[in-house]
């Protein structure tokens, strides 16, 4: 069996409306994959940033699998909330990424997307907030049925991964 | 009066092996440095049994019974405080007016702290403590590790009168932590000047100090065991992990795995989505059900363009085998063919581009940027009616893009075909590839084959390797040949070479 090792971070996000952020994050793998050691989903703190776009978390991913096949490689999920001075929590954007197949440093950019409702969904989330969110988060990575969604692009979140595969050469891996 | 006074009292950081630095760490004598812990003042206090009281003091007091029988020679001037003596909190309480950092440091350091679990299990209920009480505050307030404190106290007074508090100095402090890491203040002379050292009181005098590090490396053998042990623990660690990872790995013949996700940028209309196919080349049934339709991604402005995310997933496996393959030709690789569409609010949809990408034959990371065109036709109805109803002139084929299907000649010639250029599409790619010949060439060490030169075994690649092997062959056995050769033989047709060059 083949080993990998996912070891970084997650950075922070920028290009969003508002600016109090947190992730939710995740990471999802077929079935032959194992997980060894590390936790696979998290939520990192709210960020403020004062001066500049971008809010930093800087929350750490450090996660060992082991496989028996190719199939189903690491995905990383996310989805980017955005919390006011209210304590409301109202959803900006989901994302997904899949996990680097060659090994070494890898600095990523996730875009994320967040569904539209009508316009006057539109009009309401404008000065209610809110706004319609998907029923199951499978949906982030699955992509069946996704033509009846409606989207719009939000920001994009940076991750910093460093790949370590092992053994994979031996069963004849290229990446 | 000696000059070269070192007046340097800054301290310096050492760190110690021996990371398990707990309470027996300055008592007696450690792996790295050696001290006396004798004091007259301590010897006298503890001497009577009634007055120890922790499990420290009562060792003392077996030691000092100890040494009053081997009768041997007591130091009487130089010291220590540590932190679990009674003393060393009178003596740094006692200072004068202390800021109130200093306070909270103070009685933060004293307190023994429970290591924290270094784990990652992290506690899923009660995260937020809601009610802090004063202690929790000061404990959390200032982040801090667990130190232990020795001064090394010299009494300066005259002899004869020795235990007076009064008289005695702090010569060098020492500090160390739960990490292994140790602080000396002074640091060790090192061959520079002395520290000095002035006594108060109605003598003043001045003393030089050197302080010199004088424990001795630890022995060859302790050494040898303490690296057997750190061995030892690794391998089982390993064979521990091994255990947990198994043997086992599908085997395939040939597999390309492709991951990617794209975005869309500089497209006329709004609300993009993308319809996309993945070919596979030489295969009887086109467009092998591998087909997908991201969602409607309405465009944000990202700088000057106007971008529409598509965080789609879409991992392809595709399998070759090497029988499909006809001679004389290279292998090809699966093409990705893709078409822009824009669908608005009143439900036009119109088509925005088309395009084709070929997935990259070397494994790795790849971005690439694929630019699209849409078809036009001569006129203004044309466009007239894709700008009020929507609908557009589409492919039929969507194969065109790059080379149709039905194509058989040995020209391509698409003279008479109006496009328009539009926007274009940007694609990341994870590639992996799997062949069971890889691990063949590994073993036998022999790289010099890539999957490309694997699978045109009967191509015009393969023929061409296959004919420098042999002439590789070939060489070698003349070679061998030459050198069972009688030595006259060769020297004579050198001379001649000469001779006809000359």
């Amino acid at each position: 069996m083949a080993e990998l090792h996912i070891i970084g971070q997650i950075i922070g996000a920028t290009g969003f409306p508002q600016k109090s952020l947190f992730c939710k994050w995740g990471v999802h793998a077929g079935g032959a994959w194992r997980l060894l050691s590390g936790l696979k989903e998290g939520q990192t703190q709210v960020d403020i940033p004062q001066t500049g776009d971008m809010a930093y978390w800087s929350h750490p991913i450090d996660l060992h699998y082991t496989t028996k096949g190719l199939q189903g490689w690491p995905k990383l999920h996310l989805q980017v909330w955005h919390q006011d001075s209210f304590g409301r929590c109202q959803l900006y954007g989901y994302g997904y990424i899949h996990v680097p197949s060659s090994p070494g440093q890898h600095r990523l950019q996730c875009v994320t997307w967040r569904p539209l409702g009508s316009w006057q969904d539109q009009l309401a989330e404008m000065f209610v907030g809110g706004g319609p969110q998907l029923r199951s988060s499978d949906l982030i990575y699955s992509g069946a049925d996704r033509y009846r969604l409606h989207t719009v692009g939000m920001g994009t979140v940076e991750l910093e991964l460093c790949v370590i595969l092992r053994h994979f050469d031996r069963y004849g891996v290229e990446s | 009066m000696a000059d070269g006074w070192c007046t340097d009292t800054g301290e310096s950081v050492y760190r110690s092996r021996d990371a398990s630095a707990a309470y027996p760490f300055f008592h007696g004598v450690s792996d790295e440095f050696c001290f006396v812990i004798d004091v007259q003042y301590e010897v006298d206090l503890y001497q009577t049994e009634s007055n120890c009281q922790t499990p420290l003091e009562r060792q003392y007091h077996t030691e000092i019974m100890a040494m009053e029988r081997s009768k041997r020679r007591q130091n009487q001037r130089i010291f220590t405080y540590t932190d679990f003596d009674r003393f060393s909190k009178w003596e740094e309480v006692t200072q004068s007016t202390p800021t109130f950092l200093a306070e909270r440091m103070a009685n933060v350091r004293h307190r023994r702290q429970e290591r924290r679990p270094v784990e990652s299990v992290v506690p899923k209920s009660r995260l937020i403590t809601w009610e802090p009480s004063e202690e929790f505050i000061k404990n959390s307030h200032i982040i801090n590790t667990p130190v232990q404190t020795m001064h090394i106290m010299g009494d300066l007074g005259p002899s004869g009168k020795l235990g007076l508090k009064e008289n005695e100095y702090i010569l060098c402090t020492i500090k160390a932590d739960g990490n292994g890491v140790i602080t000396i203040k002074p640091d060790f002379n090192n061959n520079r000047g002395a520290y000095r050292l002035e006594t108060q009181g109605e003598k003043r005098e001045v003393w030089r100090l050197y302080l010199e590090n004088a424990s001795s490396d630890i022995h060859a053998e302790e050494k040898e065991r303490e690296q057997r042990m750190y061995r030892d623990l690794y391998t089982r660690h390993k064979d521990y992990l091994n255990s947990l990872v198994g043997q086992d790995f599908e085997m395939v013949r040939i597999i390309i795995l492709i991951q990617t996700h794209f975005s869309a940028q500089g497209y006329e209309y709004d609300n993009l989505y993308v319809h996309f196919f993945l070919d596979l080349p030489n295969s009887n049934v086109p467009f092998h059900g591998l087909s997908g339709v991201t969602q409607t991604c309405r465009t944000s402005s990202v700088g000057k363009e106007d971008v529409a995310f598509f965080s789609y997933p879409f991992s392809f496996e595709t399998f070759f085998h090497k029988e499909d393959e006809s001679d004389g030709s290279l292998p090809q690789w699966p093409v990705l063919y893709f078409k822009v569409l824009s669908l608005d609010f009143w439900q036009r949809y119109r088509t925005e581009g088309y395009g084709f990408l070929v997935i990259p034959s070397t494994p790795g990371y790849h971005r690439m940027t694929c630019r699209t065109w849409r078809p036009l036709q001569s006129g203004t109805v044309a466009e007239l009616r894709r700008f009020f109803i929507g609908g557009a002139p589409e492919l039929e084929d969507i194969s065109y893009v790059r080379v149709p299907g039905t194509f058989k000649g040995k020209r391509l010639s698409r003279f008479g075909f109006r496009t328009q250029t539009t926007g274009s599409v940007t694609f990341t790619l994870n590639c992996i590839q799997h062949a069971r010949a890889f691990i063949d060439a590994s073993t036998l060490k022999k790289r010099r084959q890539t999957v490309l030169d694997q699978l045109g075994g009967h191509s015009q690649q393969g023929s061409v390797y296959n004919v420098l092997e042999a002439f590789q062959r070939a060489r070698n056995r003349m070679q061998e040949a030459r050198e069972t050769l009688p030595r006259d033989l060769i020297n004579t047709s050198a001379q001649l070479n000469s001779e006809s060059s000359a």
